[in-house]
């Protein structure tokens, strides 16, 4: 049941994508595109669930791992996905085509998208770390015309610069996958080698100098990917310029998708390493990436490079809760990870009725929204509170556990300036709230337009959730979840 | 393998650095290409589905991906040389002193053949340097195989090979990417009027 569950989850958007290319109107398109990603997004969700209440014994098969990581990212990318899906309707509409003929740019467009979503979906599951870097590749393939899909110059340097990069620094971790399969090859030789229960098994026969060069060039490798300053250069653009419902996908789907491949790497390879060196890679490119962002955010910005810059900032706490390690940091990522992805999704899909309205907030910050759309204006509110970690935002709970983690593993001096670091950018995009809602001169009344009712029911929607999981901050250290987390892969 | 592949691999790399035509960087990536798919298929000789494999993956990377971006080279042509290019010597005098440190600094792993290793490391090396000292889109792309064929050498002198899956899943994402990156190409040359990227320079912060 749940090994059909797990074929499916990456099947039915794949189908669906290509369903999609029969339709004959743009409307049956969008209506295809609602059916898919409820069937989609509901299966995905079923196998989160059952993978969750099971999470105490973790399960694998040939291919796939079910263990308490794979249910929370399924789960994020789940929704995550399902949200930009509904959203994307209302986006098309304002913008159809640019880089491809307009006949056919909707279908594209669905392709591009339910094939990206498709890789996301399965990466969680995937139990092998050479399946998973294919899989990363493919979603930089599938991404990167969506990232440029508007056609114009700007977004084509984006979409470029996103290939390039991503690609060259996968590569690089690919040559780390190559040292690795080396250096267990007498355990296999198969595809088998790379399961991450042989790598955890067999990881310590490996020669220290071998597998310190595998762990830096894959995690190096991955963290192009991922963003993490100082190889983050594709992100505030692909971001700034991809259409609003992929810019949220990237940001709240991708990243942390790819930030699991790498925090499975630490948990398998980690400990082949001398003590403490895996973890310390990983806290380095969360401060870098923190002190990085925080200038960013203090400067007046567009909105979606603003957005961009927040998710640098945000993958650089989850990389620093992954590397203090501890039961309190790992309940930190799990709620920040779920937090980010809902409260920077709703600030992407705002990019909607923002830029509709004001076309020069693509290169300009927004202003006075509150007096022309209070919907829109409670949308970047409950966006840029959560995102600060202003409470009761759920982030606000998740740093404080990741600091206190990072306490709890003797890391003062990493804690202290991330806590300083934190505070800084709280007061950035404090700052950012304020002059984007009362700041400016004074806007006329937008109308309730397609794109405004999406931004005030979607911050209605994700508003409540953000309350909920920041309900949940006082139980999650205990829940078994994070004590399979903090097992590794088995 | 012998040293004569190896050096006419990197040779072939350093071509890819110097050369002003397209056409012609192209011809020597399609020319290892073909070089490493006969030697993959010289070890495989005598097992049926490895033989396949390095069937497939010739035909991919020595004919498929090589006429696919000539296509796009010949839609694209250049009004004039790009004028932003670093001369050949220095662009040569960059590529070594980045590829040849790093050849040298990256520890054996265990391949069967140290001189692979090294070719293997400074071809990716090498792929790398040459998306980061030419000009021209299509210069990037074949960066990026020359980085490829660094793995594929390294890959064919591991011990035992690489699984067939992933050697198969690698070429699929080759095509994958190379077919995004050839329309990239394209879209940017009916952008600008030419595959300059130094001219997509509007996002800065």
């Amino acid at each position: 049941m749940t090994e059909a569950l797990a074929i499916a989850v990456p099947a039915l958007p794949v189908l669906c994508g290509l369903l999609i290319q029969l339709a004959g109107t743009p409307r049956a398109a969008d209506r295809m595109n609602i059916a898919g990603a409820l069937a989609t997004a509901a299966v995905a969700l079923v196998l989160a669930v059952v993978v969750l209440t099971r999470s105490a014994t973790p399960t694998h098969g040939s291919w796939y791992l079910l263990d308490g990581a794979t249910g929370v990212f399924l789960g994020v990318v789940a929704v995550i996905g399902l949200l930009s899906a509904l959203a994307s309707p209302a986006h098309l509409a304002d913008h159809g085509h640019g880089l491809f003929r307009a006949r056919r740019s909707r279908a594209w467009y669905y392709l591009g998208f339910y094939l990206f979503w498709a890789a996301l979906l399965a990466l969680p599951l995937i139990n092998n770390l050479g399946v998973a870097w294919l899989l990363v590749e493919a979603t930089t393939g599938t991404s990167a015309l969506l990232v440029a899909y508007s056609g114009r110059r700007n977004a084509l340097e984006a979409g470029w610069k996103y290939l390039v990069l991503t690609t060259f620094g996968l590569t690089i971790a690919l040559v780390g996958i190559l040292v690795l399969y080396v250096g267990l090859a007498p355990h296999g030789g198969v595809l088998g080698t790379l399961d991450w229960q042989q790598i955890t098994r067999h990881a310590h026969s490996l020669h220290g100098q071998a597998a310190l060069l595998a762990f830096l060039l894959i995690v190096g490798g991955l963290a192009a990917k991922i963003g993490w300053a100082p190889v983050h250069n594709w992100l505030p653009d692909a971001h700034s310029e991809a259409p609003p419902p992929v810019s949220a996908l990237l940001s709240a789907a991708l990243l942390p998708v790819v930030i699991l491949i790498a925090w499975r790497v630490l948990d398998t390879l980690g400990p082949a390493l001398h003590h403490g060196v895996a973890k310390t890679v990983f806290l380095a490119f969360g401060l870098a990436s923190l002190a990085i962002a925080v200038p960013f955010l203090w400067r007046p910005q567009a909105w979606k490079r603003l957005l961009a810059y927040s998710s640098l900032e945000h993958m650089g706490v989850l990389a620093l809760g992954i590397g203090f390690a501890t039961p309190l940091a790992t309940a930190g990522v799990v709620l920040h990870l779920a937090g980010h992805a809902l409260a920077k999704a709703l600030g992407f899909y705002t990019a909607m009725p923002l830029l509709h309205h004001q076309p020069d907030a693509s290169e300009h910050p927004p202003r006075s929204v509150a007096n022309a759309s209070t919907g829109t204006a409670v949308a970047i509110g409950v966006t840029l509170g959560s995102l600060s970690g202003m409470p009761p935002s759920p982030l606000f709970f998740s740093e404080l556990l990741i600091l206190l983690g990072g306490i709890a593993a003797g890391q003062l001096a990493v804690t202290l300036i991330a806590a300083a670091l934190l505070g800084l950018g709280f007061l950035g995009l404090t700052h950012a709230l304020i002059e984007g809602l009362v700041g400016g001169e004074h806007e006329a009344p937008w109308g309730r337009g397609r794109t405004v009712r999406l931004a005030e029911r979607l911050a209605v929607a994700i508003g409540g959730g953000l309350i909920a999981l920041s309900a949940t901050a006082y139980l999650l250290p205990g829940w078994s979840v994070i004590r399979t987390l903090m097992r590794g892969v088995t | 393998m012998t040293g004569a592949l190896t050096w006419a691999l990197v040779i072939s790399a350093l071509g890819v650095v110097v050369v002003r035509r397209r056409s012609v960087a192209l011809a020597l990536i399609a020319l290892q290409s073909v070089w490493l798919g006969l030697h993959a298929i010289s070890v495989a000789s005598g097992q049926s589905t490895a033989l396949l494999v390095a069937g497939a993956v010739l035909l991919a990377k020595a004919v498929v991906l090589p006429v696919g971006l000539a296509w796009v080279v010949l839609r694209t042509r250049e009004p004039q040389w790009i004028a932003t290019e670093r001369h050949p010597l220095v662009r040569l005098t960059l590529a070594l002193a980045i590829a040849l440190p790093i050849a040298a600094l990256v520890p054996r792993f265990g391949l069967l053949q140290p001189g692979a290793e090294r070719a293997a490391v400074g071809l990716v090396a090498l792929g790398i340097t040459i998306a980061m000292v030419r000009r021209p889109a299509i210069f990037q792309v074949l960066g990026f195989l020359v980085a490829e064929n660094g793995l594929y050498l390294g890959a064919l002198s591991a011990p035992g090979g690489l699984p067939t899956f992933v050697d198969l899943g690698l070429v699929f994402d080759l095509v994958l990417i190379v077919s995004v990156a050839a329309v990239f190409s394209a879209k940017i040359h009916e952008e600008l009027g030419t595959g300059d990227t130094t001219l997509l320079g509007g996002l800065r912060d």
